[in-house]
């Protein structure tokens, strides 16, 4: 039985695909919850469990006071705005029976100022403007003469009704605002209006896109840091904290990889260690080292050390013993065979592993920025997320993985660059190496030359009889 | 078995062949090996790899050492290199005893070890340059031992770029820079392919003739054994001990077409009947009896 042509072509039981169906298959690894984002941002009928409010009313003796953006649920909506309609009706009904409630002044003054999301989302106040009572009152007469429309959001018929109505009431008393000659009689409200609308915390592509924008560009009050200098602050942060790391974690590492003696010495303790959280040191880091970078670094530290020891230890030891044997036959003293072959034959493991580790410092770096005086690209985030600006928040997550898939990618390939021999150079990797160690080959290889002109020469006037 | 009944006793020798074993028995001793035990301590007990193990190579000599499986040449050539120590006796190389390994005593493995992250060149400088000499002296004497090895156009190559026989050259390009006074090789052909192996013997009766070095090799190919040696250590297997010394009767310089003489064949079925006494031949492959199709071309 012959398999049908795609599973032959694409699914392959343990072997490689060819390169430009890989490549493919990589860009649409991307793409592909770009696309799951933006179907369930744009297509309003798929999920959307939420009403965004875009219109809002106030009601008699409710306490809950829901604004202009806020969410609902899909299912409150229609009973939220059934309770205006019913309070509307009261109000006609009341008028109708001439028993009219005075007193309302203020309550019109509020309810004048329904109208101003609508007036700012078709740009015509400034969002500054919302308690602008008099521009306001100049918005309820355009409306309702048709001077002015509404098309984003339009105003739903009835509320166009209740605009007329609202300024028939309002334009016989007084054709400018003035709060003396606000009715007492509480006018209609405007009856809420909404769009479907997903939760606050999965805003759409271009709200992020925006949002981003906006704050990479943003002019920042005076003594706050730019976007950019966040970036670069928490840059430093982990890259302190993984140097710092290296610094210890290598040389240790290396000698419990070599020495039974190190190996036994700090190796249980330090597998211990690594099992207490590095966050939950940070209250004494802060003690310890007080406000500042200082417990910042210490943590992503703290937090990468204990592994960076084990895992060099362990790469250490994976180097060929027979290497090892090979050195000591050729005369290989101890120091020299830990110079000469241990760390130049462990490299291109030690490499990789420095670079899984660096990702481990960037999940420390988030609750680094968090101790003491919080500080970074985390601080924006944390605050951003508590006044629950997701659009704000996700530009900066993005950017964290960005940074941290980028430097992997570039890492990577760099590899190649710098260790030819391991043999998994790309030809692109392979051809920088050569273009990069040329200059020092060519110099060496003249220097080489030179020492041995002038070894020959010496030999010769030596061997040179002493009378000629 | 007929046909070896025509064969001439493997002690028998030419004239010019005795000359020449006489003149190497006059040659001071280069390899000295006396009551040489092994014992490792596993949880099963105490097994005796090696068990009294005497016996000496002279300057210049090419020693062969086979046994079966499990007779420890491994064990041996690793404690003659000073890899391992043993559990009692003693080696001597020019008379100094070997207390570890060091660069007098030159080793080429099986699985050629060459350092991934040195080019041919730096992999063949390594032993002089740990000894001290000067890089461009060194690198002058890496050439000399490249070229003389063939490899004159790899010297900048990596090992991963070159093929098992090439890498198997470097190491022992690598191993003669340092200019050893006994070399050993530990199977060293084990892993390369039957044409390359044969290759590499001849390459390597060439090298041992331009140069002045005594080998200790330790194979298990019969062939191999009687076409290298000037003698052959036969070592039994639980524990291994001495089995015979065998003074090897063809002729050198040897060719591949020796491989067919008479001397050639004696030698070879004797070291064969001491590996594989007559008494304990294999018993016979269980006869198939699965009726294979089309029995007429068989």
């Amino acid at each position: 039985m012959t398999r049908p042509g795609i599973l032959r072509n694409w699914f392959l039981i343990r072997r490689d695909l060819p390169h430009g169906r890989r490549l493919l298959l990589s860009i649409i690894s991307f793409l592909l919850p770009l696309a799951v984002w933006t179907l369930v941002s744009y297509v309003p009928w798929i999920w959307h469990p939420d009403m965004k409010i875009r219109i809002s009313a106030e009601r008699e003796g409710v306490t809950t006071v829901f604004t202009s953006g806020d969410h609902v649920s899909r299912e409150f909506f229609p009973e939220f705005a059934d309770a205006v309609r019913q309070e509307n009706q009261a109000v006609l009904a009341a008028r109708a029976s001439g028993t009219v409630e005075s007193g309302g002044k203020r309550k019109n003054q509020k309810l004048l100022r329904q109208i101003a999301p609508v007036a700012i989302d078709h740009g015509w106040l400034p969002y500054t403007e919302a308690q602008n009572d008099p521009e306001l009152y100049k918005i309820w007469r355009d409306l309702a003469s048709g001077t002015k429309v509404a098309t984003d959001p339009a105003l739903s018929p009835e509320n166009l009704e209740i605009v007329r109505q609202n300024w028939a009431t309002l334009g016989a008393r007084s054709p400018e605002f003035a709060y003396r000659e606000l009715p007492d009689e509480p006018l209609l409200k405007l009856v809420p209006q909404g769009d479907p609308a997903n939760p606050v915390y999965l805003p759409a592509p271009h709200e992020v896109l925006k949002a981003g924008y906006r704050d990479f560009t943003a002019e920042v009050p005076e003594g706050e840091p730019t976007m950019g200098q966040r970036y670069a602050h928490s840059l430093r942060v982990i890259l302190a904290g993984f140097l710092w790391s290296c610094l210890i974690g290598i040389p240790l590492g290396i000698l419990c990889g070599v020495f039974d003696f190190f190996s036994k010495l700090f190796e249980p303790f330090v597998d211990f260690f690594r099992y207490m959280p590095a966050p939950t040191f940070s209250t004494l880091l802060v003690a310890v080292l007080l406000a500042g970078d200082a417990p910042k670094v210490a943590l992503v530290f703290i937090g990468t050390v204990f592994q960076m020891i084990l895992v060099v230890s362990k790469t250490t030891k994976l180097l060929d013993p027979s290497l090892l044997e090979a050195a000591q036959t050729l005369g290989a003293k101890p120091r020299q065979m830990i110079t000469r072959v241990v760390i130049p034959g462990i490299l291109p493991n030690l490499y990789n592993d420095l670079r899984i580790l660096l990702g481990w410092a960037w999940t420390w770096l988030v609750i680094a920025e968090l101790i003491g005086v919080k500080s970074g690209l985390t601080e924006f985030i944390e605050t951003q997320g508590r006044f629950r600006n997701f659009d704000r928040v996700f530009p900066i997550i993005i950017l964290i993985g960005v940074t941290g898939f980028v430097t992997d990618q570039v890492l990577s390939w760099l590899h190649g660059v710098f260790f030819p021999w391991a043999g998994k150079s790309g030809k692109l990797s392979r051809a920088v190496a050569d273009a990069v160690m040329w200059p020092v080959r060519t110099v060496a290889a003249g220097a080489r030359e030179r020492i041995a002109a002038d070894e020959a020469d010496r030999e010769l006037r030596r061997n040179r009889p002493a009378n000629s | 078995m007929t046909a070896s009944s025509t064969l001439p006793d493997y002690r028998e020798m030419t004239p010019e062949v005795s000359a020449r074993f006489e003149r190497l028995v006059q040659r001071p001793v280069a390899l000295e090996v006396r009551e040489l035990t092994k014992r490792f301590e596993t949880p099963k007990g105490a097994v005796t790899a090696l068990d009294r193990v005497s016996f000496s190579v002279h300057k210049r000599e090419f020693t062969c050492v086979i046994g079966p499986s499990g007779c420890g040449k491994s064990t041996l050539v690793r404690i003659l290199a000073g890899l391992e120590t043993p559990t009692s006796g003693e080696v001597r190389v020019y008379d100094h005893p070997v207390v570890g390994p060091g660069p007098d005593r030159g080793m080429v493995f099986q699985s050629y070890t060459l350092f991934p992250w040195l080019t041919v060149k730096e992999n063949v400088m390594f032993g002089p340059k740990m000894s001290g000499t000067p890089d461009f002296a060194a690198e002058r004497e890496a050439r000399q031992w490249i070229e003389m090895v063939g490899l004159s156009k790899f010297e900048n190559a990596y090992p991963h770029q070159l093929s098992g026989g090439m890498k198997q050259r470097v190491a022992i390009a690598r191993a003669l820079a340092n200019q050893p006074r006994v070399l050993f090789m530990d199977e060293p052909f084990g892993a390369l392919d039957a044409q390359t192996r044969c290759q590499m013997q001849e390459y390597l009766l060439e090298i041992w003739k331009n140069v002045d070095i005594t080998i200790v090799f330790i194979t298990h190919d019969l062939d191999e054994a009687v076409f290298l040696s000037d003698r052959i250590l036969v070592l039994d297997a639980n524990p291994g001990r001495v089995r015979e010394m065998i003074p090897v009767p063809v002729p050198r310089p040897r060719a591949s077409s020796q491989l067919f003489d008479p001397a050639f064949m004696a030698t070879r079925k004797h070291v064969d009947e001491l590996i594989h006494p007559p008494g304990t031949e294999k018993k016979e492959a269980p006869v198939l009896r699965m009726a294979a199709p089309d029995p007429d071309i068989l």
